[in-house]
């Protein structure tokens, strides 16, 4: 069945045409796109000078066997499906650097199922990696895996969202953005654009992971400490996924017809509340702002033609960084245990800049 | 004396309720007027053409997988494949706008009806039980999507297929009056052609149905194909709706939502019985379910809740009322 399966695409793979009215971002973009990783013009920047917020981190402080990176294999645990942008430009750019500094990398995609992250992270310890990067699909699920890595004493570097337990003792550390400054923003935007009053719906990410936490929290709270005329009147979980968002958006409009405002908690849930917005016949960027957070392409493509109001970014592009530490990990002065990035932030003064120059993923 | 108590006996078999025969007829009927008159009442926007048309665009794929989930389910099987069909249904669509849109859909549909062949083809020759055989679909065709598509999802720009999802003729969209088309068609083929009496005869009885001669696995191959181009036609529409196509994403659960709107419409799970217009009310009222909770702001943990505890009614009445 199985043959039948591969033999069809095969068959039709080779005469395949994308549309050609497809704008930029439709074929290839992944590749065009990402490989700026390399070349540094989406490099990830760290935001404190200093290279990190937390204390130092050493292999021999946590427990871990001194290393070379290079003589040993790199496992690398992604959370959810490359069919987000950001999910690919993370992939590639661990993968690229790995490559460019001989470092023999295996890797396991989860798609967006923790119990399989579990299972992921532990086949990679017995297929023999001696260090783990993990992009964590949930902050409480992964006990089970970080316990098996702990016992082994290979020391695990988690990435875009946290997990719960002790930094340099249950994990290295985390790099990531500060999620929490990232909503606020997004709060400043979206009341701007609505001039400081009306009614907004919060499409939330999937719960149970800082990520989403920290973006709702960030967000209410900016809302009610700055904006008095702003309210907040529906708020709902859209598991961070197109579809969905377009589902709760339409029948959110259809409850709240005074709606001005959306603030979609990542980018693809922002593609789905437009597209719900303009199936309830109105105009997203002038009956309804919305903003969001990520960064991707199409987004900056609609802060750019005015669909949007603004997109803060979410820098996907963690190889380098990642690398760097655990090879500070392993030196004398160790790595920080929390490295918060500098993200940029996509307005309609900058984001045509930003995505002619290669900046945007 | 002895012949009235026989054929008490045989009206009244053990466990059988009165109650439950005209109640899994009607319940679903009697729930959607409920949930509209709640609705109506709490929300002063709920009876309008705008809400009526965000309903439809959300009911209409799953009430055309359900379409061809109700044939399965006839023949006293289940299609597990059909969200891994919407899946590739989006991969393929933008591989092909090249040539037309018109090709691409055409496409996507001959795809979906491969796939349907492939089940078909280990259910009725192979003998592997249908919740076997479309489980391994299921999770193989979304690889495959994924894999086709290549790294991120892709926006889709043919007004064509945008229009299918957006626009509609008269206040109601383009996909609302395909959709009951289809089911008129489908209607049409389970009561008036042989091939609908004739799945109904294998749903009810395989062994005696190849007795007496029908061609069990044509019907069973051809029920499947039907259900895979089904779903297909329902991708396209997502597609056009979502205007972006995610084969990691699109179809996700429409096997289960399409399952509940049969069984909720009154088809029972053993086969032998096919309700097309139970199966619109049926996709009908879970939609009504849904839009409640979203737009009264219930958390969405509940609304999963609230939707087990409905299929376990739906299946614990259907189950009381079936007489064998």
């Amino acid at each position: 069945m199985a043959a039948v399966a591969a033999a069809m695409v095969l068959g039709t793979a080779g005469c395949t045409k994308s549309s050609s009215s497809g704008n930029s971002s439709s074929a290839g973009s992944s590749s065009s796109g990402s490989s700026s990783s390399s070349s540094g013009g989406g490099q990830q920047q760290v935001q404190t000078a200093a290279g990190g917020s937390g204390p130092a981190c050493t292999s021999t402080k946590y427990g871990a066997p001194k290393l070379d990176l290079t003589k040993v294999t790199v496992g690398f645990s992604q959370s959810e499906s490359t069919s987000n942008p950001f999910r690919a430009t993370e992939t590639k750019s661990i993968t690229d650097e790995a490559k460019r500094l001989g470092i023999k990398l295996i890797q396991r995609n989860a798609n967006a199922n923790v119990s399989q992250q579990n299972t992921d992270i532990q086949d990679m310890i017995s297929q023999g990696a001696k260090v783990l990067i993990v992009a964590p699909e949930n902050s409480d699920g992964l006990t089970p895996a970080l316990t098996a890595a702990k016992a082994k004493h290979i020391p695990v570097l988690t990435i875009d969202r946290t997990v719960k337990g002790t930094a340099c003792s249950d994990f290295i550390g985390f790099i990531g953005s500060n999620f929490y400054k990232q909503a606020q923003i997004s709060a400043d935007d979206l009341a701007g654009g609505m001039g400081g009053k009306g009614e907004v719906a919060v499409l939330q990410g999937t719960s149970g992971n800082n990520v989403a936490t920290d973006r709702t929290n960030g967000f209410t709270s900016q809302i009610k400490a700055k904006y008095p005329n702003i309210k907040v009147v529906a708020s709902q979980t859209a598991n961070f996924d197109q579809a969905t968002g377009q589902k709760v958006m339409e029948q959110i409009l259809q409850s709240h017809p005074k709606l001005t405002g959306v603030y979609a908690e990542n980018d693809t849930m922002a593609l789905g509340a437009i597209q719900a917005i303009r199936a309830a016949g109105k105009t997203p960027g002038k009956d309804i702002k919305v903003v969001a957070i990520d960064g991707t392409q199409q987004c900056v493509q609609d802060v750019a033609n005015g669909v949007m109001v603004a997109d803060v970014e979410t820098n996907p592009r963690f190889g380098p960084l990642a690398f760097s530490s655990l090879q500070k990990f392993y030196g004398s002065t160790g790595t920080s245990t929390k490295v918060i990035i500098a993200d940029h932030h996509f307005t309609k003064d900058n984001a045509k800049a930003a995505l002619s120059n290669g900046d945007v993923y | 004396m002895t012949a009235t108590l026989t054929s008490t006996k045989a009206e009244q078999p053990v466990g059988r309720r009165r109650w439950a025969g005209p109640v899994a007829k009607y319940a679903v009927y009697a729930g959607i007027v409920v949930l509209i008159v709640v609705n109506a009442v709490m929300s002063s926007t709920f009876l309008s053409l705008d809400n009526l048309r965000v309903q439809l665009y959300q009911a209409v794929p799953v009430l055309i997988v359900a379409l061809g989930m109700a044939l399965v389910i006839g023949t006293e099987g289940i299609d597990l494949s059909v969200g891994g069909v919407i899946a590739l249904t989006s991969a393929v669509l933008p591989l092909y706008l090249g040539y037309g849109v018109w090709v691409a859909i055409a496409l996507a549909i001959l795809a979906g009806g491969v796939c349907g062949a492939i089940s078909g083809s280990l259910v009725a020759f192979a003998r592997v039980q249908p919740i076997v055989a479309t489980l391994s679909l299921m999770i193989g065709l979304r690889g495959l999507a994924v894999i086709m598509n290549g790294a991120t999802a892709k926006p889709i720009n043919d007004s064509t297929l945008l229009n299918l999802g957006l626009t509609g003729w008269f206040g109601l969209p383009q996909m609302a009056y395909i959709g009951a088309g289809l089911v008129a068609v489908i209607a049409f083929v389970v009561r008036r052609t042989t091939l609908g009496r004739n799945l109904v005869a294998v749903g009810d009885n395989a062994s005696a149905s190849f007795l007496a001669g029908l061609p069990v696995r044509r019907i069973l191959l051809s029920v499947y194909v039907i259900s895979g181009m089904l779903a297909a036609v329902a991708g396209v529409l997502i597609a056009g709706h979502g205007a972006y196509a995610d084969p990691a994403n699109y179809g996700l659960n429409y096997e289960l939502l399409a399952i509940t709107a049969v069984v909720v419409g009154g088809t029972p799970l053993s086969g032998g019985q096919i309700r097309v217009i139970g199966t619109v009310a049926g996709t009908i009222f879970m939609q009504l379910v849904s839009a409640t909770l979203i737009q009264n702001n219930v958390k969405n943990s509940y609304e999963q809740m609230i939707e087990a505890v409905i299929i376990c009614i739906a299946v614990f009445i259907a189950r009381e009322s079936a007489n064998r």
